[in-house]
C-alpha cells in the first residue's frame, strides 16, 4: 500500500505541475469568462439605434401612434416622412436615415396580408428585422383596434387575457427541460474531454514508461498491476483537481459577475442563477463525479493495457486507442437524440451499458430522479459501472503485465486476448 | 549456506522454452558471472530471480528461505540492460523516488543518495533532469540507483557498455568493494575479458540450458589442453621419446602439447638433455572467451522458434 501511494504521489506531482495542466486549468475559465463578457458585450454593442422613414400612401398611419411606438420601442425610430420613394432612394445617403419602408394605397386594414418592403443600404440580422416588424404591426394593430371600435379596456383584456401551458412533471416538482438540457450538456462535454484527453495521457504515460525501459526497473520493486493502478489514480486525481478547480472558478466568476450585476451580463447571470433554483446541486454534483470518476476508471485501465503493447511507434498507439475512443465519440453523437427524448430506448440502454453510461446518464440525470431515471435505471447503471471498471481493471492488468516487459512486434488483438485470459 | 539458489527453474513461452531446468547456486560475496550467446535465456532467468516473472516450474531459494517478491524487493538490487530513467524528472526527485520504491524511509534514502552522489562527484546533478545527461553519465546513476538501498544480491545486465575506460574502472573498484562488503554480485554479459578480470564464479547458458558451472580457475584447468609455451632460439629434434608435440612456432617461442601422462618437468627434463637454452617456459591456459566459442560454437547464431 506504501508503494502505491508513493507512485500516485510521483505520477500526481509531476502531472500538476507541467505546464500543460496549469495552462489548461486557467485557460477554461478563462474562455468562459470571456464567452460571458463577449457575449454581454456584443449584445450591448448590436443595439444601434436604426433611423427608418415611413412613407405612407395609405393614410393608416399618423405622428402620434408612430410617436407612441418610438416610446416604449427605442432601439429603432420610425418617422413618418412625405416624400417621393424614388428621392429617398436615391440620396439615402445623405438623408440620415438608415431605411425606408413604402406602405402602399392598396393597404387594407380588413383584408391583409400586406407585404412590405424595408429598402436599405445594409445588410440587416433577422434580430434588426424582427423588431421592426414587430413595431411595424404594433402600429398596425393601433389602427386595427381603431377601425373595429376597440377601446383600452377591451384591448387590455385581449392582449393580457392568454393561457400559458408550462410542463410540471408530477414526479419532480423542479425539472425544467431547458435547464436540464444545458446542465445535461455541459456535464457530457467535460466528462467526454476528460474521458478523451486524460484517457490518453494514461496511455502516454505507459508509453513512456515501456519505452523508456524504467517499467523493467519499477518492476523489480513493485508489481506491475501497482505500478498500472498508481498511474491510473495519479492522474485520475489530476483529472478530478482540474475539474474541481474549473468548477470553483466558474463559481467565483458568477459570484463576481453577479455581485456586480452590469446590465448586460444580468441576463446570463440571471439564467445561471435560475440554473441553481431549478435543480438538485447537491445530487448532480455527486452523479457527475461518481461517473466521471467511474467512466475514467473504466476507460483509462484499458488506455493503460493497449499503451503497454506499444513499441515506441505513434501509429500503433493511435491504431490500438481508436477502438477505445469510438464508444466516448459515439457516447456523444447519442447526446443530441437523448436530449430530445430522455425516456426513449437509447437514452435507458445507452445510460445503462458501462461503455456509454458515463456520458450519457449524465444526460438524463438533470431531467430529475426518480421521474426521467426511474431508481432502478439509475442503480443498474452505477452497479454495471463499478463491476465494469472492476472487470477492465482486471483485464488490463493482464495485459499490461505482459505487455509492459515485451519488445519487437506489436501483438495481435488475439495476442493480447491470450495475455489477458491466461491462467496466473 | 549460499545466499541463491535455483532449483530446476523452468520458464517456457509461447515460442520458446526460454529456461529450460535450470540449477545454480551463488555463495555469499561472490561475483558470479552469468554468461550466455544472445537469446540464451539469461534475462529470462534474471527476470525470474528478480521476481518480474514467476517460473513455470522450479523454486529460488534466497539466504536459505522460498523467495518471496514482495518481501524481498529491498535485498535485491536489479541494473537491467536497457537503462531505463523517466527522462523529464530531476535527478534527485528521480533517485529519491526509487529508493522509496525498495522500501527506504525518506530520510535515509536521502542520505545515502548524498553519500553516493559525492563518492561519484555526481552533486551537481540533483536539479538536472536525465536528458540533460550523456549516456555514460546516466550509467553512472543507474547503477547508484541500483546499489543505493545496499541490496544483499546485486544483478548487474551488462553494467560497462558505453562507459569509458575511466568510468569502468570507478564501477569495476566499486563491484569489487562492495563485494568486499559482503554484497553478491550477479553480472551478466557476453564481455569475456571483464568475466575473466572480475568474476570468481561463472556459468554459462546456452538455448535455456546450462552448459557449464564452475569457479574461472576450474573451469580453466577443464579446458586446458596441456599447451605450453616455450621461449627458445633453437628446439631439439623431435623423437619418438619426446613427451610433447610441436603445434605451433614463431621466431622465438614454440607452442608444445603435452603427451598423455607426461608432467611440464618431462618436457623440461627432456629439453634440457637435449641442451636447449631455456628462457621461458609458460602454461598457456584457454581463455574464457575461447571456451565459451567452442562450447556455443556449432549451435545457430541466433535462436530459432520451437514448439513448446
Amino acid at each position: 500500500m506504501h508503494k502505491i501511494w508513493l507512485i500516485i504521489k510521483r505520477e500526481y506531482l509531476t502531472k500538476v505541475r507541467k505546464k500543460t495542466f496549469i495552462i489548461s486549468t486557467i485557460l477554461f475559465p478563462l474562455l468562459y469568462l470571456a464567452l460571458i463578457v463577449g457575449s454581454g458585450y456584443l449584445t450591448a454593442r448590436s443595439g444601434k439605434q436604426m433611423k427608418l422613414a415611413v412613407i405612407d400612401s395609405s393614410g393608416f398611419f399618423n405622428k402620434e401612434k408612430i410617436a407612441a411606438e418610438n416610446a416604449r420601442d427605442s432601439s429603432n425610430i420610425l418617422t413618418l416622412v412625405n416624400i417621393n420613394p424614388e428621392t429617398l432612394k436615391m440620396n439615402l445617403d445623405k438623408s440620415g436615415y438608415d431605411g425606408f419602408i413604402v406602405i402602399p394605397a392598396s393597404a387594407n386594414w380588413e383584408t391583409g396580408p400586406t407585404k412590405l418592403t424595408l429598402q436599405t443600404d445594409r445588410t440587416l440580422g433577422m434580430e434588426s428585422i424582427t423588431a421592426i416588424q414587430k413595431k411595424m404591426n404594433d402600429i398596425w394593430t393601433l389602427v386595427k383596434n381603431e377601425k373595429l371600435g376597440i377601446d383600452e379596456p377591451k384591448r387590455k383584456i385581449i392582449e393580457t387575457n392568454i393561457l400559458t401551458v408550462s410542463p410540471v412533471n408530477i414526479k419532480d416538482k423542479n425539472a425544467n427541460s431547458g435547464i436540464a438540457s444545458v446542465i445535461g450538456t455541459v456535464s457530457a462535454i467535460l466528462i467526454y474531454i476528460i474521458l478523451l484527453l486524460y484517457g490518453s495521457q494514461v496511455m502516454m504515460g505507459v508509453m513512456e514508461e515501456k519505452t523508456s525501459r524504467i517499467a523493467e526497473v519499477i518492476v523489480s520493486s513493485v508489481k506491475p498491476f501497482q505500478l498500472m493502478l498508481g498511474k491510473i489514480v495519479g492522474i485520475g486525481l489530476v483529472a478530478f483537481t482540474q475539474i474541481l478547480l474549473w468548477v470553483s472558478f466558474i463559481l467565483i466568476i458568477y459570484n463576481i459577475s453577479f455581485a456586480g450585476n452590469a446590465n448586460a451580463m444580468s441576463g446570463i447571470v440571471g439564467g445561471v442563477q435560475s440554473v441553481f433554483t431549478a435543480t438538485n446541486i447537491p445530487q448532480t454534483l455527486f452523479f457527475f463525479i461518481f461517473y466521471l470518476m467511474g467512466g475514467f476508471f473504466f476507460y483509462s485501465s484499458l488506455f493503460a493495457a493497449m499503451g503497454s503493447a506499444v513499441n515506441e511507434d505513434m501509429r500503433e498507439a493511435q491504431s490500438l486507442s481508436f477502438p477505445l475512443m469510438m464508444p466516448i465519440i459515439f457516447s456523444m453523437v447519442m447526446m443530441t437524440a437523448v436530449l430530445k427524448d430522455p425516456t426513449g430506448p437509447l437514452a435507458v440502454w445507452g445510460s445503462i451499458i458501462p461503455f456509454s453510461s458515463p456520458i450519457i446518464m449524465m444526460v438524463r440525470i438533470p431531467f430529475g430522479i426518480p421521474g426521467t431515471v426511474p431508481w432502478w435505471q439509475l442503480g443498474l447503471s452505477m452497479t454495471l459501472l463499478v463491476a465494469g471498471f472492476i472487470f477492465t481493471t482486471w483485464f488490463a492488468g493482464k495485459i499490461y503485465r505482459t505487455g509492459i516487459l515485451m519488445y519487437g512486434k506489436k501483438p495481435s488483438w488475439k495476442e493480447m486476448m491470450k495475455w489477458a485470459f491466461r491462467k496466473n | 549456506m549460499p545466499i541463491l539458489e535455483l532449483q530446476n527453474l523452468k520458464k517456457y513461452f509461447a515460442t520458446q522454452k526460454a529456461v529450460d531446468d535450470i540449477s545454480l547456486s551463488v555463495e555469499r560475496g561472490q561475483i558470479f558471472g552469468l554468461l550466455g550467446p544472445n537469446g540464451a535465456g539469461k534475462t529470462t532467468l534474471i527476470r525470474m530471480i528478480t521476481g518480474i516473472f514467476y517460473p513455470d516450474e522450479g523454486q529460488i531459494m534466497l539466504d536459505g528461505k522460498k523467495f518471496d517478491p514482495i518481501k524481498d524487493v529491498g535485498y535485491i538490487g536489479y541494473m537491467p540492460e536497457e537503462r531505463g530513467l523517466y527522462k523529464k524528472m530531476k535527478i534527485g526527485e528521480q533517485t529519491m523516488y526509487l529508493a522509496q520504491l525498495k522500501g527506504l524511509s525518506k530520510n535515509d534514502a536521502l542520505t545515502k543518495i548524498k553519500q553516493w552522489f559525492i563518492r561519484f562527484e555526481m552533486e551537481s546533478w540533483w536539479n538536472k533532469k536525465v536528458e540533460d545527461l550523456s549516456k555514460g553519465m546516466s550509467q553512472k546513476l543507474q547503477f547508484v540507483i541500483t546499489v543505493l538501498h545496499n541490496p544483499k544480491l546485486i544483478i548487474l545486465d551488462e553494467p560497462f557498455s558505453g562507459l569509458d575506460p575511466v568510468n569502468s574502472n570507478l564501477i569495476k573498484d566499486e563491484i569489487f568493494n562492495l563485494a568486499q562488503n559482503g554484497s553478491t554480485i550477479i553480472f551478466s554479459t557476453h564481455r569475456m575479458e571483464q568475466v575473466e578480470e572480475i568474476c570468481d564464479h561463472i556459468a554459462l547458458v546456452n538455448k535455456g540450458k546450462k552448459i557449464l558451472d564452475g569457479t574461472v580457475k576450474q573451469i580453466k584447468q577443464d579446458f586446458k589442453e596441456n599447451l605450453f609455451s616455450i621461449g627458445t632460439e633453437k628446439m631439439p629434434s623431435l623423437n619418438g621419446t619426446a613427451p610433447y608435440e610441436v603445434v605451433g612456432s614463431k621466431a622465438h617461442s614454440h607452442i608444445v602439447r603435452i603427451k598423455e601422462n607426461n608432467k611440464p618437468n618431462d618436457v623440461l627434463q627432456y629439453l634440457l638433455r637435449h641442451d636447449t637454452t631455456i628462457n621461458s617456459f609458460n602454461e598457456i591456459l584457454p581463455s574464457l572467451n575461447d571456451i565459451f566459442i567452442k562450447l556455443v560454437e556449432g549451435t545457430p547464431t541466433a535462436r530459432q522458434f520451437q514448439k513448446v
